[in-house]
């Protein structure tokens, strides 16, 4: 089965409100937003909000347009460009946060994306927690985490935790044990 | 609903229509208190009280907003465009805009410090207003500026129990905005208004790590027992939105 497949099928076994690690190889990355995004939140109808911490949101619309993936109810937060310095061109499905330190943003703008949108149910994706992880200490890390899936969960929405397994250590491990209801390993 | 019916022997509340401070205050300022907003420049205060007052005019409430720094027209310019904004609310008297320099001009307020008698004629004035146009949320923006005119601090203390009694008394809840420098002690720059206020709001800026955080802290409500935890805050077309403040981190500097 193709990674996009294998992704959005198990996706779709999870009830709603789940959170889940997804931890995947740097080389299924595309093809698991793709499973993830094309599959299982257009089948499920689900408004997405998006938060990469990992690649600038312009390369994410790039691949998802090579992708033909519809853009309607998708939503970026990105989280690094700023930090980058690079000329990001404003989309208006993205919304910034200064760095990827600035945790408190992260869920400030998670919660005004999901505000505009209260009808629909919500899937929400961390990209990564690796990325993550390199920007902020264990602790703060582990306590937005905490909130913000508790949050989500309250709400009834998916959250989908990316981790890659290249970068992966013991208190990323410990981490996603934490905050997680399931974890779906991707086969090679 | 902007009043929310509470058991016996607790207070009627104004719910803000701020879910994040209605939440943290258990259901909204208990109605008629006079609640100072403190903070410095840049930290949210004003476009929260706008807030504040359009959502009280969305559910039926005539609110007023007394403008002292800049003129309104200039600030409705500035303000953020709330979603939920509607022409209608002004149109219809709902929420109005004052700008105090004109009633100054009214009350024949024309020299650069406000005497005794003057203080006490423009707490009456604002207390007629209120009155006479059925005010339930009422902002004056700033109450700083005002004392800078008033200047002794016995005139000061005398002119906010007398506004504070009345606005009370009239079941008007109030905000009153307090400019205050980020290096400053205490809530308000003469001291008194922090005292007499039922009610004490702090927005601030808080540096973490070279990032600069917006964030609100309720240290007093009479009235309501409610989280004196501080939050951080973003400004939206949405409204207010608060999170609490991550404390995992190494935190530096006040705020």
């Amino acid at each position: 089965m193709s990674v996009s497949g294998e992704v959005a099928e198990k996706l779709s076994t999870l009830r709603e409100a789940s959170a889940v690690a997804l931890r995947l190889k740097t080389v299924q990355y595309f093809d698991a937003i793709q499973g993830m995004l094309d599959r299982f939140a257009m089948k499920k109808n689900l408004e997405v909000v998006y938060v990469t911490t990992t690649i600038p949101a312009q390369s994410i619309l790039s691949a998802l347009e090579v992708l033909e993936v519809p853009m309607d109810h998708i939503w970026l937060v990105d989280c690094i460009s700023q930090i980058m310095m690079s000329q990001a061109k404003q989309h208006p499905h993205a919304i910034i946060v200064e760095s990827p330190t600035m945790l408190e943003n992260i869920m400030l703008k998670v919660e005004f994306l999901l505000r505009k949108h209260p009808d629909r149910s919500a899937l929400v994706v961390l990209d990564s927690i690796n990325s993550l992880a390199i920007h902020n200490n264990t602790k703060i890390l582990s306590e937005f985490l905490h909130i913000l899936v508790n949050n989500l969960r309250a709400r009834g929405a998916y959250t989908v935790i990316f981790s890659m397994l290249e970068y992966e250590t013991e208190d990323i491990r410990n981490m996603l044990v934490l905050v997680s209801d399931e974890t779906i390993e991707l086969g090679d | 609903m902007p009043t929310k019916e509470r058991d016996a022997g607790e207070r009627e509340r104004c719910v803000t229509g701020i879910d994040a401070i209605d939440h943290i205050l258990n259901g909204g300022i208990p109605r008629g208190n006079t609640v100072l907003i403190s903070g410095s420049v840049g930290t949210g205060k004003t476009s929260m009280c706008i807030e504040f007052l359009i959502r009280g005019a969305l559910e039926g409430e005539n609110s007023l907003y007394l403008s002292v720094t800049e003129p309104t027209d200039k600030l409705l310019m500035n303000v953020i465009p709330f979603d939920f904004f509607d022409d209608k609310l002004a149109k219809q008297g709902k929420l109005q805009f004052v700008d105090l320099p004109k009633i100054y001009q009214e009350l024949g307020i024309d020299k650069e410090e406000i005497d005794f008698e003057q203080a006490r004629l423009l707490a009456d004035t604002i207390a007629g207003m209120v009155e006479n146009q059925k005010i339930r949320r009422l902002v004056l923006d700033s109450v700083t500026s005002v004392c800078y005119r008033i200047k002794d601090q016995e005139r000061i203390r005398d002119f906010l129990l007398r506004l504070g009694t009345v606005l009370s008394a009239k079941g008007c809840t109030s905000l009153l905005v307090s400019e205050i420098r980020s290096s400053e002690e205490g809530y308000s720059h003469w001291g008194v208004e922090e005292a007499l206020a039922d009610g004490v709001i702090v927005t601030g800026n808080l540096e973490r790590r070279g990032d600069l955080l917006r964030t609100l802290q309720i240290v007093k409500m009479r009235g309501t027992t409610h989280s004196r935890a501080k939050y951080v805050l973003d400004l939206t077309t949405s409204g207010v939105l608060l999170v609490p403040l991550l404390k995992g981190g190494s935190v530096t500097g006040g705020g």
